[in-house]
């Protein structure tokens, strides 16, 4: 059985996640995880939309920091004027996401835990029945690598990587409290829970305290629409000069190198970036492509660092 | 089941559906509204693009449940009797459409974007479009047609 | 023409289409309806074990269940390849294969009964690859008990003209290449959906959504064993086909027989998943290909090694094995000639036909050779090609009757609107224009069953209405077919497209029709029509003169009237009907097309041969990321020589199609695989391109207007492909100077090429 909720506060919203525990599934715009229900990839049974809470979608600008409310669409981030101004990177990255009308009900706070993919496990019941199906569903091997312990599963969250580079933080709220951290912190180098959010915490705001001096943004994927990343690269240079270079969709989590220019070499970024993204033949972008754009990717933001 | 109402293109009525239920099934299979297409039945082909409070949605990932309170307009809701929107007008008129399978879903999303774009270039139209997959026209009449209603909307 | 006949036309069923009220197949509901499930394979070659039922019959709301075993009686579009069942019968071929079929009250049910059923397999050894296949095996190996010498060959076409092979041993100027090939598919927007319903006079309706409705009630009878004159088939509004809705289908005789057998409506709907499965796309393809020249340019001599991987089962392959060569004999004259295709069975999904039949991957193979052959000879691409091409009303090396041709016409055309002569090979590096030509038939002069019919049959019926029906099998799939008869009856009779309706696609109702493939409906179905429509006017004539005592030359009929030039007659529409229908009343007149005797006298000369074949020549522009390999194709001029636009707007948008189908077997669709079971199934990862991946497009209509063809016509649906594809890959290396042998031109393999050159 299935059952819907949608409380309109947040506080109902927890006492019904205490209510449910471990058999439901806080539900945002649904773009992501729609999907894996259908493919029976999750199968809790209560829904908890946080769609009718109020205040969880704007957008706001106060003493220089933007606050964005978790469930804001990521159409409205696009269309923000202050986002324009003062955030081009994070525009970028959300224009970057699925299609113009995805992107109507996609929200940030839904595109920053979307669920981490891979070839062999987004797919269909009938599908994953015909390989045995993986380690992250019912299998006990990674049909990637033949392990039996890890999972390789890709974090393909463009915003994450933008806000990251922008050094954001969140919010989050459980029963008994409200934390503050930063957004890098949330993610775990693991394919299965790629994540440490207790399940009954709900991400509520995000924000970005500052405006880099430099930005750059690039995704690799196939078409100009729709596909999920193969590759993302969020950079941002402050006025201390300090890089922070974000890659996603190459390992479980996004993979954050904080640098002064002042000591990084492209030979060292490159080498830093290889070693910390674990890339496996996940994607149907060949491997060794993909490694290779890590390198070519941050060559050329480097080049466009360097360029005056 | 449960029992719900919806609104529908303007009429409010209750229809038995299953919790997990797409409005896009319970359009089609439950209120026979037909019109709204399902191709791809995961968010990659735009054919089952509906309206919710103005705002295009789609239809295939949208749970029924949450469109209980909502106006919801499907393309059999567009055309007023015997007059085309300028929209379908122009699909028509420009062979924006061949064998019609994506068309619905192109209507339904080419009307609210033009209404919040009325000043759409040829570029932007062809990118709020990026969604709706099209195997028969490549696009480029479908693009015709848009850019054309919005130039006979503004004048 | 003063009518309908070359002007834009809009589709008669475009309001329909676009208003929401256009019924798909899956739009029709009827009472007392059940929904099947397909259990399907998860092995790719395995025999059946065990098959237990009992579970799922007991499931709430299951009726029925069948099996292979309960419908074994072969079936194939080609009566020479009938070698598939409705469900595996002792083996499974392909993953995904239906294994069994649940018959529920709702969909839930039957997806819930399908669950319960158990299957035992004992895998068999898998062949995934035409190279495993072209090897011997041991007979239980064997994927198809009737292929010869223990080896998993479906086909062998052969035919070779005046030894190619010696003229390119020796020959100063060759160009040798190694092409492949992925798989693609037709990616047609609505799913396969069919509904079948016995009813009570024990006869079979079905309504399905194919473009052959023919070979279906053709097929089913024989599934069956039903008379053909008990069932019916109905197109209804087709979602896009591009040849994948041409052949009769396993789930088509699965909703038929359990019709029959529990006297209830019975549906079937795919999933986008099940219609990667089904499949019958472009076959993957390895093709050698040499091709000579003499020092002034003119081709020698053309031979061509080719493989293609058919999949688990025979569809259309015979015909794409003899595509695969014959169709290379044009654009260009070519004297010493031949090839020979292979055609495997492997254990994945089956191939068929698809857009441009057979003859895209060889048109990207020679087209690429000659390119190179430009490159080396020094001469421009384009030059070499006008050297070469076949003339008007000439015949190809394997007679193939050429008439009208406007190739040079199409050419020139795209030559100038891209300003070739200036921009070519001058362009900054990463910026490149390349030019490809191909041609192709405009229907199939044989039938593929082979009797003593016409090809097609149309009636036009006129009552006291004043209204003009056309009756008429032919298969509206989106490319404008319905419309077209209205035009064509609107024209003959000088009436209003609106006093013309048209009832199609019905076997029960409309006279045989063979169906929408091969690019034959406008040529035709055209021809047919027009023959209907005038002798309609004849009969008009006749009692119109009599009656008014004037010569039955001189009846104008325009503009919903009927006059003579004197205007001293000059009545409307209705009343030359009262006077056609006066003592005998509503009447019907009918057309027929059927081929000219045409073709050699030689084992396979049948393959290729049409009434007429049409044209084309495409420039390409792109530009390409040397750092990443990605490429963009930014402008395609293309030019075609349709024969005569009868509905320029469908021509046009028949090319603009074409192109976006060109484009993304170029650029980024392909069926992949891993141990027979497809990785992207879906449109996440099989990747048509989107609105923003599509080109700015020119296209320029051709007439060279047909002798045998309606008004002139040929065809327009299918050959604007061709030229597509090589036309990006020469521009690749216009702008990089790397070949791309390989399809589809992803980045990776891009930057692997530009590295190797350097
Ligand atoms: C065709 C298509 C293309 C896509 N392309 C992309 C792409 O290019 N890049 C990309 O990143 N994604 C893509 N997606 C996935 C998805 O649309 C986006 O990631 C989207 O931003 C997810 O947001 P949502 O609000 O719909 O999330 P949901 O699906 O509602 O939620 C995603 C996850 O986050 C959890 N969650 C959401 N909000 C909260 C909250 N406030 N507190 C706690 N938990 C929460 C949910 O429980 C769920 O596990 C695509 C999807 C489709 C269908
Ligand atoms: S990486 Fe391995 S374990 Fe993880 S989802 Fe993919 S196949 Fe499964
Ligand atoms: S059916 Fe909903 S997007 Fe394809
Ligand atoms: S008109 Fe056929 S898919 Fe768009």
């Amino acid at each position: 059985m299935e059952y819907y909720h949608s409380p309109d506060s947040i506080k109902d919203a927890l006492s019904m996640a205490r209510e449910f525990d471990g058999n439901f599934i806080y539900f945002a715009g649904g773009t992501d995880v729609q999907i894996y229900r259908k493919q029976k990839l999750e199968k809790n049974e209560h829904i908890i939309d946080l769609k009718s809470i109020q205040d969880l979608n704007s957008i706001s600008m106060k003493d220089e920091v933007l606050s964005l409310g978790a469930m804001t669409p990521l159409d409205d981030i696009i269309k923000s004027k202050e986002i324009q101004n003062y955030f081009p990177l994070l525009m970028e990255a959300a224009k970057s996401v699925a299609t113009p009308v995805i992107r109507k009900t996609a929200t940030i706070g839904g595109n920053l835990l979307v669920r981490n993919r891979c070839t062999f496990y987004n797919q269909s019941q009938e599908w994953r029945n015909g390989v045995g199906s993986c380690l992250r569903d019912v299998g006990d091997i990674c049909q990637v690598t033949g392990g039996n312990n890890d999972c390789y599963s890709r974090n393909v969250s463009d915003t994450a990587a933008a806000l990251i580079a922008l050094n954001a933080e969140i919010t989050l709220i459980n029963s008994n409290e409200m934390t503050q951290k930063p957004l890098k912190d949330i993610y775990l180098p693991c394919g299965i829970k790629f994540h440490d959010l207790d399940n009954k915490n709900i991400l509520t705001q995000i924000h970005v305290p500052f405006r880099p001096k430099k930005w750059w943004y690039k995704k690799l994927r196939v078409r100009k629409t729709l596909d999920f990343t193969s590759l993302t690269i969020a950079a941002t240079v402050d006025n201390d000069d300090m890089a922070r270079i974000c890659l996603n969709g190459v390992s479980m989590a996004p993979i954050l190198i904080e640098e002064s220019l002042d000591t990084l070499t492209i030979e060292s970024l490159i080498k830093q970036a290889r070693k910390n993204c674990k890339t496996v033949d996940n994607d149907l972008m060949p491997l060794k492509y993909r490694r290779e754009m890590i390198n070519v990717f941050l060559e050329e933001w480097w080049e466009y660092e360097h360029h005056k | 089941m449960e029992k719900v109402t919806l609104t529908v293109n303007g009429f409010t009525q209750s229809v038995l559906v299953e919790s997990h239920e797409t409005i896009l099934d319970t359009l089609r299979n439950r209120l026979n509204l037909t019109g709204t297409k399902k191709c791809c039945d995961e968010g990659t082909c735009g054919s089952c693009t509906i309206l919710m409070d103005g705002k295009p949605v789609l239809g295939c990932l949208t749970p029924t449940l949450r469109c209980v309170g909502k106006e919801i307009l499907t393309i059999e809701g567009i055309s007023s009797g015997e007059s085309l929107h300028l929209v379908q007008k122009h699909l028509v008129k420009s062979l924006g459409l061949q064998c019609g399978f994506c068309t619905p879903g192109v209507v339904m999303t080419a009307i609210p974007f033009l209404e919040e774009n009325p000043h759409a270039s040829r570029n932007e139209i062809k990118e709020s479009l990026s969604g709706n997959l099209c195997r028969c026209t490549g696009y480029k009449k479908i693009i015709d047609a848009v850019e054309n209603a919005a130039e006979e909307m503004r004048s | 023409m003063t009518g309908a006949i070359g002007k834009p036309t809009p589709y008669i069923d475009a309001v329909q289409k676009v208003t929401g009220q256009a019924m798909y197949a899956d739009d029709y509901k009827f009472p007392n309806m059940v929904y099947v499930s397909c259990l399907r394979s998860t092995e790719s070659h395995a025999k059946i074990k065990s098959l237990e039922l009992k579970k799922a019959e007991a499931s709430p709301g299951v009726i029925a269940i069948v099996t292979g075993k309960d419908i074994p009686v072969p079936f194939g579009v080609l009566s020479i390849s009938r070698d598939e069942t409705a469900m595996a019968i002792e083996k499974v071929r392909y993953q995904g294969e239906i294994v069994a079929a649940v018959a529920a009250e709702t969909i839930e049910a039957a997806e819930a009964g399908v669950k319960l059923i158990n299957v035992e397999y004992e895998p068999l050894t898998e062949f995934f690859t035409p190279q495993d296949s072209l090897k011997t095996c041991t007979p239980d190996e064997q994927i198809h008990a009737h292929t010869k010498d223990h080896k998993n060959i479906h086909k062998t076409a052969e035919l070779r003209f005046n030894e190619p092979e010696k003229e390119l041993e020796t020959a100063k100027h060759k160009q040798t290449g190694e092409f492949k090939f992925a798989g693609v598919t037709h990616g047609f927007t609505e799913p396969h959906s069919a509904v079948a319903m016995w009813n009570g006079d024990e006869t079979l309706t079905i309504i399905s959504a194919t473009q052959v409705p023919h070979y279906l009630q053709k097929n089913l009878s024989k599934v069956l064993g039903l008379p053909l004159h008990k069932i019916q088939v109905k197109k209804p509004v087709l979602g896009g086909g591009f040849g994948g809705k041409s052949d009769p289908f396993p789930h088509e005789m699965i909703v038929s027989f359990l019709s029959k057998k529990i006297k209830r409506p019975v549906k079937c709907t795919f999933s986008r998943e099940e219609v990667f499965i089904t499949h019958h796309g472009r076959h993957p393809t390895e093709i050698n290909m040499s091709l000579s020249c003499d020092a002034g340019g003119k081709i020698t001599a053309l031979d061509a090694d080719i493989i293609i991987d058919g999949g688990a089962y025979g569809s259309f392959g015979v015909v794409t094995s003899y595509y695969n060569g014959v169709l290379l004999q044009g654009p260009y004259e070519i004297n010493k000639f031949g090839f020979r295709t292979r055609r495997t069975y492997t254990n994945k999904h089956q191939c068929g036909a698809m857009r441009g039949h057979g003859a895209v991957n060889p048109r990207y193979a020679v087209e690429t050779l000659l390119d190179m052959m430009a490159h080396n000879m020094k001469m421009d691409p384009c030059d070499l090609r006008e050297k070469n091409f076949l003339s008007e009303h000439s015949s190809t090396v394997g007679e193939f009757r050429i008439t009208s041709n406007g190739i040079r016409d199409c050419i020139a055309a795209v030559r100038k609107k891209s300003d070739w002569d200036s921009r070519y090979g001058k362009l900054p590096y990463g910026h490149g224009l390349g030019v490809a030509c191909g041609f192709f038939i405009s229907g199939s002069a044989l039938p593929i069953l082979w009797n003593r019919y016409p090809q097609t049959v149309v009636h036009a019926k006129l009552d006291f209405d004043g209204r003009i029906v056309m009756f008429s099998g032919a298969s509206e799939i989106g490319q404008g077919s319905d419309t077209l008869l209205v035009q064509i009856a609107a024209e003959e009779l000088g009436i209003p497209m609106d006093f013309v309706q048209v009832e199609v696609a019905d076997t029960k109702t409309t006279p045989v029709d063979l169906g929408s493939y091969s690019s034959r409906v406008t040529f035709m179905v055209g021809n047919a029509a027009k023959t209907a429509a005038s002798n309609i006017r004849n009969e008009m004539v006749k009692a119109i003169s009599k009656e008014k005592d004037t010569t039955a030359e001189s009846l104008i009929f325009r503009n919903g009237r009927i006059f003579t030039k004197d205007k001293s007659l000059d009545i409307t529409w209705e009343e030359g009907v009262e006077m056609a229908m006066a003592g005998r009343g509503a009447f019907v007149e009918s057309g027929f097309y059927i081929s000219p005797k045409l073709g050699g006298n030689f084992k396979g000369a049948g393959a290729g041969l049409s009434p007429s074949y049409s044209f084309g020549a495409f420039i390409s522009e792109v530009e390409v990321n040397p750092k990443t390999g990605e490429t963009n194709v930014i402008k395609v001029w293309g030019a075609h020589d349709c024969g005569k636009a009868l509905n320029p707007l469908a021509v046009e948008g028949q090319i603009e199609g074409s192109i976006h189908m060109g484009l993304g077997q170029t650029m980024s669709e392909e069926m992949r695989y891993k141990n027979g079971q497809q990785l992207n199934a879906n449109f996440f990862d099989y990747r048509i391109p989107s609105s923003l991946d599509t080109p700015d497009m020119d296209v320029t209509i051709i007439e060279s207007n047909d002798p045998e063809g309606p008004y002139g016509a040929k065809e327009a649906g299918e050959g604007p492909i061709h030229p597509v594809l090589p036309s990006i890959g020469n521009a690749v290396f216009d702008a990089v100077g790397v070949r791309m042998m390989e399809l589809p031109i992803t980045p990776d393999k891009v930057l692997k090429k530009i590295k190797e050159n350097v």
